[in-house]
């Protein structure tokens, strides 16, 4: 932590207003050489996402144009058949998950704390971690195609095909533990974005305030974090049937492929949505400003977010239409995707709205969301056809799917994201971009894009199957692919445009005004380019229109006129607010520059390649090592004197949040934990899936597992829970007699349910090789191990803490952190009893 | 007790997520409730619509319209009793508890037509 030995500037003191900066810069700036690496500060995080967004972006382009160079004639032998699944596989895999996700939450994480007031993210250690996971896993990923050894079973990995017996080599394992890995990345920024958007808005603006860029972003990480579990379940499956022959999609072992396809497209359809919410959110932002009058419906807006956020998982089988699911399901199915249609005209219709009462001026980026507009109502409509049953059957797995899904993902991500990326762009870098190299991009891509993708609807319909590497002369499909792979270079060509201008811009660029867009959102009151620290002094803000209410905001905010306008302390700081109100509640306190987050991610990095390469020694070290990287990182938490070792504010100041019951740690735990029930659910579902649908599930007459066992578990477990609850109550008494003694011995009661745990798992001599219903108890218990080890690990660590002095009646947060972990064990340990032991002997088979 | 009842009232923004998770609920009870049902008590198909199967889904379902019906009645009148950032809860919630009654008559629709577990 950096101590200014200075005398405190009040706040309105406006004759030191560069001394004001100066020291803000000290605590918050970031250092350079080889320190860079510890940068925490989510400016340059969120700059580092997008960029390495965009280098994967760039293979994932080149990609597809060998994938249209193959497809351009009949007969090609441009690649081999291995190759070109190899292609396609990494072209949807690198476009999905290493560009239009990632660059996303790059932008999210970059502009969320500018827009909202805030200084920095709430958990800013994370979103570090988050940008290495991201990175390593996106090379490990990508390693795969120079060695030729690439995923080649399609970028939903669909089983058996991608199985160990169809997908022998090691594509699909780096497919597996490479995504698993970048994954953590997306729940990451997914919890954090949660809590900033609720507890770190500044003083006054309350819920109904919010940017609409706030809400879109609010829903998407709420997506992620309910979204990504099942996928990373289904990653963790397949990688044991794989390397340890555990059967979850292998008939013969009482398995079924079709549980893959589920948990898939329980991620797989929300996917889609996390990517176009963000990009509506571009649109809502931008249309207004560039119409110069509100958007017409805030209140109707937010309703189309959620309720698109909300329909959009009830939508996963209209991608199994085809799998022999009852014609009465498929008809639910059919209903809820035509549904998800009504949310999204909404907003189509006030963006209409907003463009028609205002008095819209074709800039550079508004260009590129009119292309939006046209591009995703298509895609939109031929999506509402794909949700009728009769013609899905039809065009299932032909190239019309892929037209559809391209209009989609394109014209409802990629256009809004280089609209938002032009818009923005003088805030990254004080420089306006060439309006004529712009417009040349423009036109280049969308006619480039329509070419490809409007004339690949008639392929599809003429019965060109995707994933096929070659067609014979004659079939009626040359012309057509030949016009699209002629549009795909068109496309690429302004895409080259595009990147021209934006890296031109940056030596070339006209300085920008202040404001340069004449925008109503508060982003535009930082300097352009932002300091690490974004604002001097944090305003109080009751308006959804800050800078057109108060255009004088980005002087007085500069000038230190507002809130937390102090460095002396030497603390990052900023204000957390009530989520609802936006009423100051404490001042919440941020850890500075770390090497955890480097570290963590590269053992993390050797535990995801000694699995690849079934160095399985290696591996357990490497998560040990890992483990201890993470619990280090968290000893530099709340009282500890790296994070803030005393509670002092100035007179009239709400106190510390570490100093609080009711800091963003909580929340961030209660988020991570609706992940993990998101995880959790999802084995429930995999267990009852099999249980009742697998046609060669073999449910023992017995269960092998010790009722006694588990019963004397889940009450240990109990047990310690119900101390935690007692002591966490006592904090809030301000009472902590016998603190660190009560933690010591919760922490001994979770090792003991963990060891009767094990007990029990060892004592049931599971078949985990020969048969599903072992295998998954198998998981089933390892998740109740996993979690019970780390709630005694925490409890022991808070015991620790409290004879350091880091937590007791002045500092009684962490407790009540740890004591949610152990809630959320309890209830899951006894649903898992309940589940895996108690129904099947209720039931039987 | 006082922070649960709080939040149930009906301009709290809970009330932004609470519809739509009821929707969801009923989306995953008549959609595992079918599944489930047709492995333990599969009607005959010469039976068409009338079956059990599709007595219990409808009946699951109107539950379910009944009470959201009654919550987007409830958030409308409250947002007309406030201002401001109560008022903009309410409405929000009524609206959204009112996408979510006509989603489950919407998505229900096919019990009345289409024969369960073929």
């Amino acid at each position: 932590m950096t101590t200014i030995d200075r005398d405190v500037s009040p706040p309105g003191d406006q004759r030191h207003p560069d001394q004001l900066h100066s020291d803000l810069n000290e605590i918050w700036g970031n250092p350079r050489g080889l320190k860079a690496l510890t940068i925490v500060n989510h400016t340059t995080l969120g700059l580092r996402f997008m960029i390495t967004g965009m280098v994967f972006f760039l293979i994932g382009g080149m990609l597809a144009m060998l994938v249209r160079t193959q497809l351009a004639l009949p007969d090609q032998d441009f690649m081999t058949p291995d190759i070109y699944n190899q292609v396609t596989t990494m072209h949807g895999t690198v476009m999905m998950f290493l560009f239009a996700i990632p660059i996303l939450e790059g932008l999210a994480i970059y502009m969320i704390p500018k827009m909202i007031g805030a200084r920095d993210l709430v958990c800013p250690r994370l979103t570090s971690l988050g940008y290495w996971c991201y990175l390593f896993g996106g090379i490990i990923i990508t390693f795969s195609l120079i060695i030729e050894m690439a995923p080649n079973s399609g970028w939903f990995m669909y089983t058996p095909l991608s199985s160990s017996e169809y997908s022998p080599g090691l594509g699909s394992d780096f497919w597996l533990l490479g995504i698993t890995f970048v994954e953590i990345s997306a729940l990451s920024a997914g919890v954090e974005l949660v809590v900033s958007i609720l507890r770190t808005r500044t003083q006054g603006m309350a819920l109904h305030k919010m940017p609409l860029f706030a809400w879109y972003i609010l829903a998407m990480a709420m997506m992620i974090v309910l979204g990504f579990p099942p996928l990373i379940l289904g990653s963790i499956l397949l990688e044991l049937e794989r390397a340890a022959g555990m059967p979850f999609f292998d008939v013969a072992g009482g398995g079924d492929p079709i549980l893959w396809q589920h948990l898939f497209w329980l991620f797989g359809h929300p996917e889609v949505y996390i990517i176009f919410l963000p990009a509506a959110g571009i649109v809502s932002t931008l249309i207004p400003v560039f119409a110069g009058r509100p958007i017409v419906g805030y209140g109707w807006v937010v309703f189309a977010i959620i309720t698109t956020g909300f329909i959009s998982f009830g939508l996963w089988v209209h991608h199994m239409f085809t799998v022999g699911i009852p014609q009465l399901a498929q008809a639910f199915f059919s209903a809820a995707s035509m549904l998800v249609a009504v949310p999204t005209a909404i907003q189509v219709f006030v963006w209409l709205a907003t463009l028609w009462l205002g008095k819209p001026k074709m800039k550079l980026p508004m260009l590129w969301i009119v292309g939006f507009l046209v591009i995703f109502v298509c895609g939109g409509l031929t999506g509402v056809m794909l949700a009728l049953v009769p013609f899905n059957w039809q065009v299932h797995d032909t190239h019309f799917v892929v037209a559809h899904m391209h209009y989609v993902l394109v014209g409802g991500m990629f256009f809004p994201l280089i609209a938002g990326l032009y818009y923005w762009l003088p805030l990254f870098s004080g420089r306006m971009p060439s309006e004529t190299l712009g417009k040349w991009g423009f036109w280049l891509t969308f006619i480039g894009f329509n070419t490809t993708f409007l004339i690949m609807h008639w392929t599809g319909l003429l019965g060109m199957p995707r994933r096929v590497y070659s067609y014979e002369p004659g079939m009626g499909w040359d012309i057509t692919n030949l016009i699209s792979s002629v549009g795909g270079f068109i496309m690429s060509a302004g895409i080259a445009m595009v990147l021209l201008d934006m890296a031109l811009h940056f030596r070339f660029g006209k300085p920008a005004k202040t404001n340069p867009w004449h925008s109503d959102g508060l982003e535009w009151a930082n300097r352009m380019p932002p300091s690490a620290y974004n604002f001097v002094s944090l305003p109080n803000i009751e308006t959804r229109h800050p800078l057109w209410d108060d255009p004088e905001l980005p002087r007085t905010i500069a000038e230190g006129q507002h809130g937390l306008a102090v460095a002396t302390h030497g603390r990052r700081e900023m204000w957390g607010t009530d989520p609802l109100t936006g009423k100051v509640r404490e001042i919440i306190h941020l850890p500075g520059n770390s090497w955890w987050p480097l570290f963590a991610a590269m053992a993390l990095a050797v535990v995801c390649l000694s699995l690849l390469t079934r160095l399985y020694p290696l591996a357990a070290i490497a998560v040990v090592i890992a483990v201890l990287f993470l619990l280090r990182w968290s000893w530099e938490n709340g009282a500890h004197p790296k994070a803030a070792p005393d509670a002092q504010v100035a007179p009239g100041d709400p106190p510390l949040h570490s100093r609080t019951m009711d800091g963003p740690g909580l929340w961030a735990m209660s988020i991570t934990m609706l992940a993990n029930g998101s995880f959790f659910l999802s084995y429930l579902f995999g267990w009852f899936y099999l249980w009742t649908v697998s046609p060669g599930w073999r449910m023992p007459d017995e269960s092998p597992l010790s009722l006694v066992g588990l019963l004397v578990a889940g009450g240990v477990l109990t047990l310690g829970a119900g101390i935690l609850e007692k002591q966490v109550h006592g904090l809030r008494q301000k009472r902590d007699a016998g603190l660190a003694i009560g933690m010591f011995g919760i922490s001994a009661l979770g090792f003991v349910q963990v060891g009767i745990t094990l007990w029990v798992l060892l004592s049931a001599e599971l078949a985990v090789t020969e048969s599903s219903h072992d295998a998954i108890i198998m998981v089933g218990l390892a998740y109740a191990l996993l979690h019970g080890g780390l709630g005694a690990v925490l409890a022991l660590l808070q015991g620790l803490r409290v004879g350091f002095g880091y937590v007791g009646a002045h500092a009684p947060f962490e407790p009540a952190v740890v004591a949610q972990l152990w809630r959320y064990n309890v209830a899951t340990f006894w649903i898992i009893v309940g589940a895996l032991a108690v129904l099947p002997r209720v039931i039987g088979s | 007790m006082a922070i649960a009842i709080q939040r149930l009232h009906l301009t709290h923004p809970l009330h932004f997520v609470i519809g739509l998770t009821l929707w969801s609920a009923w989306f995953v009870t008549v959609y595992g409730g079918h599944a489930v049902a047709c492995e333990v008590i599969p009607p005959d198909p010469e039976q068409g619509v009338f079956t059990l199967v599709n007595a219990m889904l409808l009946v699951v379902s109107l539950a379910a319209v009944g009470l959201l019906a009654m919550l987007t009645v409830g958030c409308y009148r409250m947002g007309k009793r406030h201002e401001g950032r109560l008022r903009f809860n309410a409405r929000v919630s009524a609206g959204l508890y009112l996408f979510s009654t006509l989603g489950v008559l919407f998505a229900a629709m096919p019990i009345l037509g289409i024969p369960p577990c073929l």
